[in-house]
C-alpha cells in the first residue's frame, strides 16, 4: 500500500499528512482534528460533511484528499468563534434553525457559499441551494428563515 | 485488501500514455462521485486513480461548427453557469437543474455520468435527443462516437480500455424546443425512476420532427424511435396527444428494482412523455 505526502490549505493554514490514494478529504480533515466536519452518509447523499473548496460547497466524503492540493478549503470553523459568531451562525441561533446540530456545519457552509455568490437569495433559491443538505430534525423552514434573514441583511 | 495508486497527469499526452499502459486498471477521477462509491462499497479494490479534475486539456466550453463542445472535466455547475450554454442551448442548462443536488453538481461531469453506461444517467436522454457525439482519444488518435452508438449494454459503452473521453459535442438545434422531466423518489439527490427528454420541432401543433429518449426503462438509455414515428406528421390536440404518448409503453422494457416496479415505470414513461410534449407545445407550465 502506497502512501502519499500531501499538504492542504485548510482555513488558511497548511496541514500536512501522509494519505492513501483513496483517502477522502473528510477522513483527512477528521484525522487532522477538523472534527467540526461531520460524517453522515459517507456517499454524497446527505451534505453533513460539506466544506467550501475554491468558493464552492462540496461533500468532502466524495472528494479525494490528493485532489485538493493547491486548493483552498474552508470548514465551518472558518466562519466565526464563540465570542464572535458569523451572522449566519447568529441567525441559526436566533431562528432556532437547529436541533441536534449534526447537519448544521454543512448547512452553514452551503449557506455561506450561496450568500457569497448571491447576497440576497429568494426563499426558492435558498431551498434549491440547500437541497443537498439533509436535516432530519428541525425541518427546513427555520433554516430557510435564518438564511433569508441574513440575505435581507439587518446584520452582516 | 485495497490497493490504490494515485497519479495526476500533467497533460493529455501523459494521460493517454497512462491509459494505454494500464488499460482498465487506470480509473479516471474527475468528480469521483461514481468511483468513490465503488471504492467504499468494495466493488473496486485496486486501481490507479488518474486525477483528471484539473487537466486543462479537458476543460473549456466552446462553440464549433454548430456544436457546443464541452470539455470532459467541466463540472455540471460550470456547464449550467456558462453564458454560451445559456445562449445557445438553454434546454441543457434547464435540464441539468434536476441533476443530483447542487453539491454533487459542483464536482460531477457529463462525461463521468455517461461513461459507466448506466441506464439512469440523467444526461443520457439529453444527449440522445440532441445528435451528440462523444469524442474519445487514445495514443492512436481521436474518434467521434455518435451518441446513438455509444451505449452497448448495461454498464458497457463503446469506449475502449485505452481510450478516454475528452469532449462531449452537442449539436445546437436550429429550431425546436426541448423538455426534460424526471421522476425520482424525492426531488434532490435522487436517482431517476424514469426520465424523459423530448426535442420537438412543431409548426403550431403539427409535428415536423420529434426526438424522444428515456432513462430507467431499458438496459440502456433508450431512444424511442417507434414512438417518434407515431408522433411524426400528426397535428397534436388535447385528445390524441395522450394516446400517442401511451405508445411508448410498448417500446420500454422496464425492470422492477428497489426504486419502483416495472408496471409503474411503464405508466410513468407515458405520463412523463405526455407532460414533456405538452410543455414543449406550451400547453402546460
Amino acid at each position: 500500500m502506497e502512501l502519499y505526502e500531501v499538504e492542504l490549505m485548510v482555513n488558511d493554514g497548511a496541514v500536512s499528512d501522509r494519505v492513501r490514494a483513496e483517502t477522502t478529504l473528510l477522513d483527512f480533515l477528521r484525522e487532522n482534528n477538523f472534527t467540526e466536519v461531520k460524517r453522515g452518509c459517507s456517499k454524497g447523499d446527505c451534505g453533513a460533511c460539506t466544506v467550501i473548496i475554491d468558493g464552492r460547497p462540496v461533500p468532502s466524503c466524495m472528494t479525494i484528499a490528493l485532489q485538493c492540493r493547491g486548493k483552498k478549503i474552508y470548514t465551518v470553523k472558518s466562519l466565526g468563534s464563540w465570542d464572535k459568531l458569523h451572522p449566519l451562525q447568529q441567525a441559526f441561533v436566533d431562528h432556532e434553525a437547529l436541533q441536534c446540530g449534526f447537519c448544521t456545519p454543512g448547512m452553514l457552509m452551503t449557506a455561506k457559499a450561496l450568500l457569497s455568490d448571491q447576497p440576497h437569495p429568494s426563499r426558492e433559491e435558498i431551498r434549491e441551494a440547500i437541497s443537498g443538505n439533509l436535516c432530519r430534525c428541525t425541518g427546513y423552514q427555520k433554516i430557510v428563515d435564518a438564511i433569508e434573514a441574513v440575505g435581507k441583511g439587518g446584520k452582516k | 485488501m485495497k490497493d490504490f495508486k494515485y497519479i495526476r497527469p500533467k497533460n493529455l499526452d501523459e494521460l493517454l500514455a497512462i491509459k494505454n499502459e494500464q488499460q482498465e486498471e487506470a480509473r479516471l477521477l474527475a468528480g469521483g462521485t461514481n468511483l468513490l462509491v465503488y471504492i467504499k462499497e468494495g466493488s473496486l479494490k485496486r486501481a490507479t486513480l488518474v486525477d483528471i479534475g484539473s487537466l486543462a486539456a479537458l476543460k473549456g466550453i466552446r462553440e464549433k461548427d454548430g456544436y457546443l463542445e464541452i470539455g470532459a472535466a467541466e463540472t455540471i455547475t460550470d456547464i449550467m453557469a456558462s453564458p454560451l450554454v445559456s445562449e445557445k442551448l438553454p434546454f441543457l442548462r434547464e435540464s441539468l437543474q434536476g441533476f443530483a443536488n447542487p453539491l454533487i453538481r459542483n464536482i460531477s461531469t457529463v462525461a463521468g455520468n455517461i461513461a459507466e453506461g448506466s441506464p439512469i444517467a440523467d444526461t443520457a436522454p439529453l444527449l440522445l435527443v440532441l445528435n451528440s457525439e462523444v469524442v474519445v482519444a487514445s495514443i492512436a488518435g481521436r474518434r467521434n462516437i455518435p451518441i446513438d452508438d455509444f451505449f452497448i449494454s448495461l454498464g458497457k459503452t463503446e469506449i475502449k480500455a485505452e481510450e478516454v473521453i475528452i469532449t462531449i459535442r452537442i449539436s445546437i438545434p436550429e429550431k425546436g424546443k426541448g423538455k426534460f422531466v424526471k421522476l425520482g423518489l424525492r426531488k434532490g439527490t435522487s436517482c431517476s425512476v424514469v426520465s424523459v427528454a423530448v426535442w420537438l420541432i412543431a409548426n403550431g401543433r403539427g409535428v415536423e420532427d420529434i426526438r424522444i429518449a428515456l432513462g430507467g426503462v431499458a438496459p440502456l438509455p433508450l431512444r424511442a424511435v417507434k414512438t417518434e414515428a407515431f408522433f411524426k406528421s400528426k397535428i397534436l390536440d388535447e385528445n390524441n396527444i395522450g394516446e400517442l404518448a401511451l405508445k411508448v409503453t410498448n417500446e420500454v422494457t422496464p425492470i422492477t428494482d428497489v426504486r419502483s416496479g416495472a408496471a409503474y415505470r411503464s405508466e410513468v414513461s407515458a405520463a412523463l412523455l405526455l407532460k414533456a410534449v405538452r410543455e414543449c407545445l406550451g400547453m402546460e407550465e
